[in-house]
């Protein structure tokens, strides 16, 4: 074919898709790829990477998974190269390992041109792809945030956490990383404590082997600590649980003023009956056993004797409050010590430093 | 009168006795009893010892109690002879209020002499209260007794009688038992006057309650 046949062709589709361009609006990214890559196997090279273009253009637009925009580029790489357009299919496939360092072109595909044009942009290009949980919950210390690092190529990171103002939170790995690399965060700040803020960026900075910097992945976490509720404290032994531990003056007065009450009873007796002609000798020594009664009462409850009965019973009511209080701290203790943070991992952003 | 006694007891016990187990007490006291009988021909005057036992069965509020005196008088001067006193009492009780009970029933005395018996039967309504007075331990009571009827084999009518007894109960804090100190006086008038009969003396005892 020649190339005043291709472009006779192009222009011939480039009318019809023009004309019909709301057909092709409502054309789907499938078969988009699809006829480009029928283009490309069909060596019209120029046609498939034209399609292929729109297929990635509007794969991207439409915020696709990574593995359907990285089938594009790589047939949309292969078509520039084969278009003679080197530097259009480095640019191509740059933006391939940027988007899924880990793809690799079928070597049963594409011949040992487009990938050994593949495996030398790859290997120059220093970055990496960071995959963490979306959503999950751990202890901090005993638990782990892990964060999955997958290189482009060899390349030396930087990994650290930092606050939402880009000053330095705790630094969690700096080294080589080859093909992948697990990092953990035990969810402590630097100083082991729980983290203080509701937000922190997750920093992967790739350097090439001179040192210098090749790019930076930053992923933002959100960060939300939950603290178990503590116990309140027991309350005390209210006033009406506690028995008085003194004697009052009442049972002291009554002893002594039911004493000579009865006495006096006694006494008294046979003039209220009418017999007044009685002996006074056995009524007295009655009288008199019973005011002693009465006395002997007043001087054993008299006010302010200590109630050991009482006291002791009181001593358990405060022994069994205070061993309360002591189990009440424990596991306050307990509970403070059990700190959840939960962690909410953003969308990750990609900086590429500016060349000279 | 004994039936509205009847009556009357049986209105302040309508409804207590249903459910109700029985809780038995029981004492026996050592009474130290003197006779005092002044007639206008003179004044005779006895004292001795006896023995005295009481009993009661309680069931809620309603007490059943009994007693039974029993002992040998001695002339304090004069040339009458010794005598025998027996006394008994049937009382069917109430306990209107924690501290006070009510109780009515016959109270038969007498009097063994040389030749002939002395037989007194009362008829008597009792009102007594009690109430601890030093701490739980000892009890104090008050007993007051009056006779509402009386038959006796005396010449003389019989006018009126009455009576009372206070002392004190000392309970042990975990024991059944207690004991007992009182005073009790009867006085009984005949005759307009003519006749006084007067019984007067210590009770020292030990009860028994099952509680």
């Amino acid at each position: 074919m020649t190339q005043s046949g291709h472009l006779t062709r192009l222009c011939v589709l480039a009318w019809a898709l023009s004309a019909g361009a709301g057909v092709l609006a409502a054309q789907s990214s499938d078969t988009l790829f699809a006829t480009g890559v029928r283009a490309y196997k069909n060596l019209e090279f120029d046609l498939a990477a034209w399609l292929l273009r729109r297929d990635v253009t509007q794969l991207t637009a439409a915020s696709a998974p990574a593995a359907e925009r990285a089938k594009g580029l790589v047939y949309l790489g292969a078509a520039e190269l084969y278009r003679g357009r080197r530097d259009s299919a480095v640019a191509v496939f740059r933006r391939l390992v940027m988007l899924d360092p880990r793809y690799r072109p079928d070597r049963l595909v594409f011949p040992p041109e487009v990938t050994s044009l593949f495996d030398g942009v790859r290997l120059q290009i220093k970055t990496v792809v960071v995959e963490v949980p979306r959503d999950t919950t751990i202890t901090p210390g005993p638990g782990a945030f892990d964060i999955w690092l997958i290189a482009s190529s060899f390349q030396t990171v930087e990994v650290t956490l930092r606050y939402a103002d880009g000053a330095p939170f705790r630094s969690l790995y700096s080294g080589p990383v080859g093909d992948s690399l697990r990092v953990q965060w035990d969810g402590l700040d630097a100083a082991g404590a729980p983290p203080p803020v509701n937000r922190v960026v997750l920093r992967v900075a790739s350097r090439a082997q001179t040192g210098e910097l090749a790019g930076i992945v930053q992923l933002p976490l959100d960060l939300r600590l939950f603290r178990p509720d503590t116990l309140p404290w027991p309350p005390p032994p209210a006033d009406g649980q506690l028995l008085p531990e003194r004697a009052t003056s009442g049972a002291a007065k009554r002893s002594l003023v039911g004493g000579l009450l009865l006495s006096g009873a006694v006494a008294a007796l046979p003039a209220f009956v009418g017999g007044t002609d009685t002996p006074s000798g056995p009524r007295i020594a009655v009288a008199g056993t019973i005011g002693f009664a009465g006395l002997l009462g007043y001087v054993l409850h008299r006010p302010g004797r200590p109630l050991q009965g009482n006291v002791r019973a009181n001593q358990t009511l405060r022994d069994a409050w205070q061993r309360q209080v002591a189990s009440t701290t424990t596991e306050n203790a307990r509970r403070r010590r059990e700190v959840h943070v939960v962690v909410r991992a953003g969308e990750a952003t990609a900086i590429q430093p500016r060349g000279p | 009168m004994r039936r509205a006694l009847v009556l009357l007891v049986a209105a302040l016990t309508a409804g207590e006795l249903g459910a109700q187990a029985l809780r038995p007490t029981g004492s026996a006291s050592l009474v130290t009893a003197r006779v005092r009988s002044a007639v206008p021909a003179g004044i005779d005057q006895f004292t001795g010892s006896a023995f005295l036992g009481q009993g009661a069965l309680a069931m809620g509020r309603v007490e059943l109690s009994f007693s039974y005196l029993q002992g040998t008088l001695n002339p304090d001067g004069g040339s009458a002879g010794g005598r025998d006193l027996v006394e008994g009492t049937v009382l069917l009780g109430v306990r209107a209020l924690d501290w006070l009970t009510l109780e009515g029933g016959p109270h038969a005395r007498a009097y063994t002499l040389a030749g002939s018996t002395q037989r007194w039967l009362f008829w008597e309504l009792r009102a007594r209260a009690g109430t601890a007075f030093v701490g739980s331990a000892a009890q104090g009571y008050v007993e007051l007794w009056r006779a509402l009827a009386a038959d006796a084999n005396v010449p003389e009518p019989f006018d009126h009688a009455q009576g009372g007894e206070v002392g004190m109960i000392l309970r042990l804090a975990r024991a059944p038992l207690s004991a007992r100190v009182g005073y009790r006086i009867d006085h009984a008038v005949l005759g307009g006057g003519t006749r006084l009969e007067t019984v007067d003396g210590v009770v020292i005892g030990v009860g028994l309650a099952w509680r």
